[in-house]
């Protein structure tokens, strides 16, 4: 059946040409905004299980409204169950570049940069170390951009840093961060004593979430954000930013399905006296399904192997381009690869459906009649 | 089990037919006349066009033993084309009872007419009605590809019928590139594809030159001295003058008792 089936397909070039065309515009559509979503999941999976061990605590004006100091850092420790604390300066390193793929300068306790940076480990020199002022730890992001080595001079602010580590690829915020000591960064910025936030570590067999609402309670002007929070809110973001991409990628996707079948209806249409023919000589009902079914499969199938490949490429070339930038937006996985696939192959036969419902329905004495 | 049950009915039914049979046979005709094919008893068919019955066809009774090639004669709208389609199964009589081989057309459950028409009925149109997007070779095969018939097999088979019928270089031709006989001819090869128990020939040389015409002739009476069934409906004297018996059909009525 499947070389009457390709036979079908290749005797109408044109048309079929152009209905393949369609659903794999579709497909196209599907692979580039998949893939953004993809990466834009992953960054946030491996943000994730980065620092999902901490709960951070604000003042409770917020991030910039300033309030939390230095000295709220001895009243969460003293909260019970709190391990350890250590706050943190966050400033964003160049202003336009917001957001999860923007850099960001982290001061931080320089005896705490390696727990505070767990389980994210050094591709090459060492963490910060208690004395160090002007030396700086980068994410593989910054490095790959600056083109940084290990001694390496870095601008930050107008003052040279010295590099003194470099942290392994995560695919986390962590690619994109400038690790600086916590006094260093107060200076540089002029703050005097003021903290980002608090980041505080439960004792073991502590419970993060009811830890997180203690030091909420116990410490007067904070707000605190939970591991579990800050995913249940991430997620929320994150879950928006995925139903846009999704389903403007599926809406294109649909427009190809609609493609097909109208190039369905058409032929079958057409070729109605041939079912005819096909019946007189004894084809079953399935006989014709298939051959339709199959035909409307089949060019899912290819759009959906065109738009692959097409999208792929895309892909490939927008993310060289980016490189230069150091952005990465898009993320390939096999998973979208076989998602993308299967739903070409879907939209084909279910866009065939109907058309091959109305050829195999057909009385065969009509069908032979009509001209 | 519906499938057995199908098969025990004809089975019973053939079995009839054969007494039916040896009765006329012990009623003194000399000769061994050959089996009974196919009986036509008040066969009908009306069609509703807008609310007004057409009678198509009101009553057809007919007998055709095997090796026949039965000329069926009528004016246009006679209800030609009607009858030939209620033996061949494509449409559903509205009255009376067709039996074929044995098995009565018209309670064969739709489900079972595909099958029943790859097995025993073979048709040839006026306008050859060939797959326009396969080669010869591939039209006469298409129809042992619906049976199951293995490949390999039917690609010989396939050649074997096409060179009978003098077509062994047009094997591997388009319709577009073959003449009207050629066409017919190919069309003639695929109705014998499942050496069906009967031919039904709708006007097959309506849209052929006589020479044509008289090669088709031809090939339909070589088939049928060989003991193929066929049933040919035609405008032609010429063709049915070939013919081992002619009927008339007048206004949708046709019967061979005298
Ligand atoms: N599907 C149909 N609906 C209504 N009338 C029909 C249909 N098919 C055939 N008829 C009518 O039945 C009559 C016999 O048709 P047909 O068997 O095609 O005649 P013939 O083949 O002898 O020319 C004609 O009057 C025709 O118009
Ligand atoms: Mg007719």
């Amino acid at each position: 059946m499947l070389d009457l089936i390709i036979r079908n397909i290749t005797n109408r070039k044109v048309r079929s040409a152009l209905t393949i065309c369609g659903i794999a515009l579709g497909i196209f559509a599907v692979i580039v905004m998949g893939a953004m979503s993809e990466n834009f999941n992953q960054t946030f999976e491996r943000s994730m299980s980065v620092t999902s061990d901490k709960i951070r605590v604000f003042a409770e004006s917020g991030v910039f409204g300033g309030g939390l100091t230095d000295d709220k850092v001895s009243d969460v420790l003293r909260v019970a169950g709190v391990k350890d604390a250590y706050g943190l300066l966050m400033t964003t390193f160049d202003e336009d570049k917001l957001g999860m793929t923007g850099k960001q300068i982290l001061g931080m306790p320089p005896e705490k940069s390696s727990v505070a940076l767990y389980p994210v480990d050094l591709k090459a020199g060492r963490f910060l170390n208690p004395g160090d002022s002007y030396q700086v730890v980068v994410g593989n992001n910054i490095k790959r951009e600056y083109e940084l080595e290990i001694g390496s001079k870095f601008e930050i602010h107008d003052k040279y840093f010295t590099v003194i580590g470099i942290l392994e690829y995560t695919g986390s915020i962590f690619d994109n961060a400038v690790i600086i000591p916590l006094e260093t960064a107060q200076d540089l910025y002029n703050v005097g004593d003021s903290l980002s936030y608090i980041f505080a570590v439960p004792d073991e067999r502590v419970d993060a979430e009811m830890l997180s609402k203690r030091i909420e309670l116990s410490v007067k002007g904070t707000s605190t954000l939970s591991p579990g929070e800050l995913e249940v809110q991430a997620r929320q973001s994150f879950m928006i930013f995925s139903v846009i991409t999704i389903s403007s990628g599926l809406l294109a996707a649909i427009i190809g399905g609609l493609c097909v079948m109208n190039t369905m209806l058409m032929s079958v249409a057409e070729r109605t006296r041939e079912f005819g023919i096909l019946k007189a000589m004894g084809a079953e009902t399935r006989d014709i399904l298939l051959l339709t079914l199959g035909e409307a499969s089949c060019m899912g199938l290819f759009g959906g192997v065109l738009g692959i490949i097409v999208g792929v490429g895309a892909v490939f070339v927008m993310n060289t381009w980016l490189a230069s930038t150091r952005i990465v937006l898009f993320l390939i996985t096999p998973r979208l690869i076989v998602i993308a696939m299967l739903f070409a192959l879907l939209i084909g036969a279910l866009s065939g459906l109907y058309p091959a419902y109305r050829a195999s329905k057909m009385s065969p004495m009509e069908a032979l009649k009509h001209a | 089990m519906r499938e057995e049950k199908k098969k025990n009915k004809e089975g019973k039914e053939r079995e009839e037919g054969k007494e039916r049979e040896e009765g006329a046979n012990k009623n003194g005709a000399k000769k061994e006349k050959p089996e009974i094919i196919l009986r036509v008893e008040n066969l009908s068919r009306t069609y509703i066009r807008g609310k007004i019955p057409v009678h198509a066809l009101r009553c057809a009774c007919l007998t055709v033993r095997k090796g026949e090639l039965l000329a069926i004669m009528g004016p246009s709208g006679s209800g030609k084309s009607t009858l030939l389609a209620l033996i061949g199964t494509l449409e559903t009589a509205s009255g009376g009872k067709a039996f074929l081989d044995g098995t009565d057309l018209t309670t064969v459950p739709e489900k079972l007419l595909p099958r029943l028409r790859r097995e025993k009925i073979g048709f040839i149109f006026q306008h050859y009605n060939l797959i326009p997007t396969l080669t010869a070779l591939e039209n006469v095969e298409l129809a042992m590809r619906f049976s199951g018939v293995p490949k390999k097999e039917r690609v010989q088979r396939a050649k074997a019928l096409l060179e009978e019928l003098r077509l062994e270089d047009r094997l591997h031709h388009k319709p577009t590139e073959l003449s009207g006989g050629e066409q017919q001819r190919v069309s003639i090869a695929r109705a014998l594809a499942n050496r069906p128990a009967l031919i039904l020939a709708d006007e097959p040389t309506g849209e052929v030159d006589t020479k044509t015409r008289d090669s088709i002739v031809r090939v339909f009476r070589e088939l049928s001295e060989k003991g193929q069934t066929i049933i040919v409906v035609t405008h032609d004297p010429a063709v049915a003058k070939e013919c081992s018996r002619v009927l008339q059909i007048v206004d949708g009525m046709i019967s061979d008792e005298d």
